[in-house]
């Protein structure tokens, strides 16, 4: 595929941003962390150690070689857990912001095209979902759906499509007035190949970036409904599931609570990071929720 | 002027019933997709096939759905949600009980959140270009990247269980006496009649939980803040305050903050309706006794009538504060205000 002259150099804009090559870095390695966990990591998952138990990490007192971040309750291998729960993390990040961006892009492009009824019941839509603090939207799913961990990333798909369309909805109505969809439309093209061949690619910049920022959001979804018990099976390293076991024994091994908790951190720092340098780069004007102005 | 004011507000407040009403009915159906039988959970053991029947009919669950919901809604415009089939209470009375707790918090931790973002946004806007505000910008970096819920759990760890400094359970500390009900909230409460033990105790436990909640808001506000600075303060108006030599700090607090402080507040609307989200996962960590600690226990054991009364009650408190804020945006804004009486 070859690639258009703006769009080389807003690639290399990208490539050079210190931003984006940080939050890339740190998810790239976190990535190959979590693909190569089966031959990385030193123990199996669930494999238990009862003789060494709450271990602290081996460069603290007390710490020993074969547990890098030390045992949880169990004297299960924390720095293990932490390789696998990436698994998780990535997984649900990579499909639920993937599907949120698609339904989202979709429906924007949809309602900005047509206009009229559909904008109008897609507005009032977005609206209905706005009402309701996105927390108290995913339990509610997650009680009707279940629980499992594919019940999240559909939770997080039904919940977050109204952040991607309200965004590109107010950015694809401005594609619409411009001259060349008038062309277009002039030149006899179908409904279908306006909105993917001409108003898709104008919209791209800004959700390209809004996606890197929906799939720091779906870690932090992921996480609170494993903590509350509600994602993955019990017996399955998620990051949220290990912060919510070693919550019970933080005033003995704090350790426990603070890996995975960082974990979290760096991964949300990353696609944050990335998610802002892209829009730095790509320049797109976005306004999250009316919040990120700056 | 204030005519004008209520006059907006209840225009605004008017036009959330329809919304409520979709919310409602989204609620009702998507819990009806549950794959569990409450009916089924809540029947003692050795219960029989006719016992079951007798509980499916007092529930009403035996009708077709639409019919439930028009009987709940019904209900629900008679101020009647229903008995918790887990508590085995009204569901009025638990709410009733849980929502001050709520409200106190969210209230601590919005005004906590608007103190710190607006002074650190007035901080990274004095230190412009130096190290300062790149520290500053750093924090917020970090403070975004870390959720609420987490943010309560390495507060408790390190302030509470490593340095003890404050309490981390519950609403009160153990041996104090709730203070006699007057309007239900605890601060208010101790205040009017006088126990100032509990009041003390009671602003103690706030701190942790109200600054987690606060952890989400601030950084938003502080760069909102910053950069609509950056913008008011290259606007004629404050050259000419300048020129007539008025004081830097007079020109920042007087001339450029009232107008540089509207987007910031646009902000706080929609960032207030999400801490009540907040409250859910922080109030279970902290055993904190509002609706969010109610609505993951309602979750856990399928309480379907409080899980659907708390979820319309997070909904009407993020359409009622969203109202008021954007009333309160018109109400400061005089270029909004002239547009509104036209």
């Amino acid at each position: 595929m070859s690639l258009s002259p703006r769009a080389k150099a807003a690639w290399r804009r990208c490539l050079t941003n210190p931003r984006v090559v940080t939050g890339g870095v740190i998810i790239g390695l976190m990535a190959v962390m979590a693909v190569l966990a089966p031959w990385l990591a030193p123990h199996d998952p669930q494999e238990q150690d009862l003789l060494a138990t709450l271990l602290p990490p081996m460069w603290s007192a007390g710490g020993e070689g074969r547990f890098p971040f030390g045992t949880d309750t169990l004297g299960r291998c924390i720095a293990s857990r932490l390789m696998y729960g990436a698994r998780i993390a990535l997984y649900v990040a990579v499909v639920a912001a993937t599907g949120a961006m698609i339904l989202g892009t979709l429906l924007a492009i949809v309602a900005a095209y047509f206009g009229g009824w559909v904008d109008w019941l897609i507005s009032r839509a977005i609206e209905v979902w706005m009402a309701f603090p996105p927390v108290v939207l995913a339990l509610i799913l997650l009680v009707g759906l279940g629980a499992g961990v594919n019940k999240v990333i559909l939770a997080i798909i039904v919940i977050d499509w109204t952040r991607f369309c309200r965004v590109i909805r107010s950015e694809a109505l401005v594609v619409m007035v411009r001259d060349y969809i008038a062309a277009a439309k002039l030149a006899g093209f179908s409904h279908r190949q306006i909105m993917l061949k001409e108003m898709l690619p104008a919209v791209l910049p800004l959700v390209i970036t809004m996606m890197s920022i929906e799939m720091g959001i779906a870690v932090i979804v992921e996480a609170i409904m494993s903590f509350v018990g509600l994602s993955v099976e019990p017996d399955v390293p998620a990051w949220g599931v290990m912060i919510a076991d070693a919550r019970q024994t933080m005033h003995q091994a704090p350790w426990g609570v603070v890996l995975p908790v960082g974990a979290i951190f760096l991964a949300v720092l990353a696609f944050n990071l990335l998610g802002d340098g892209l829009r730095r780069a790509l320049d797109t004007r976005l306004v999250l929720g009316r919040a990120e102005a700056a | 002027m204030a005519f004008l004011t209520l006059q907006l507000l209840f225009r605004r407040l008017v036009l959330a019933i329809p919304i409520l009403l979709c919310v409602s009915a989204l609620v009702f159906a998507i819990l009806r997709l549950l794959p569990a039988d409450p009916v089924g959970m809540s029947l003692p053991p050795g219960a029989t096939a006719a016992d079951y029947e007798k509980l499916k009919q007092a529930f009403g669950l035996d009708r077709p759905l639409f019919e439930q919901y028009l009987i709940w809604l019904g209900k629900l415009l008679s101020g009647d949600l229903g008995g918790s089939i887990f508590f085995r209470r009204p569901v009025n009375e638990l709410i009733a009980r849980a929502l001050p707790a709520t409200l106190e918090l969210v209230s601590a931790g919005f005004a906590l959140g608007v103190i710190i973002g607006g002074a650190g946004g007035l901080a990274m806007f004095a230190m412009r270009g130096g190290a300062g505000e790149h520290a500053l910008d750093g924090a917020t970096t970090i403070m975004m990247a870390i959720p609420e819920f987490l943010w309560a759990i390495l507060l408790i760890l390190f302030v509470g269980v490593s340095l003890q400094l404050l309490p981390f359970i519950g609403r009160l500390g153990p041996g104090i006496q709730l203070p006699p009900p007057v309007t239900g909230f605890l601060l208010v409460d101790s205040v009017l009649t006088g126990r100032w033990d509990s009041l003390r105790s009671a602003l103690l436990h706030l701190i942790l939980p109200a600054t987690a909640l606060a952890i989400g808001l601030a950084p938003l506000v502080m760069r909102v803040l910053r950069s609509s600075l950056l913008e008011t303060v290259q606007d004629d108006y404050i050259t000419q305050a300048r020129l007539r030599g008025v004081s830097e700090r007079r020109i920042l607090l007087r001339h450029a903050l009232p107008n540089a402080a509207l987007p910031a507040i646009s902000l706080i609307g929609v960032q207030g309706g999400f801490m009540f989200g907040g409250t859910v996962l922080v109030e279970m960590i902290f055993a904190y006794p509002g609706i969010g600690n109610l609505m993951v226990d309602a979750v856990r054991n399928h309480d379907l009538p409080v899980i659907q009364a708390v979820a319309l009650v997070y909904c009407v408190l993020v359409l009622g504060i969203n109202a008021v804020v954007d009333v309160a945006y018109m109400a400061v804004n005089p270029r909004l205000r002239l547009a509104g009486s036209r």
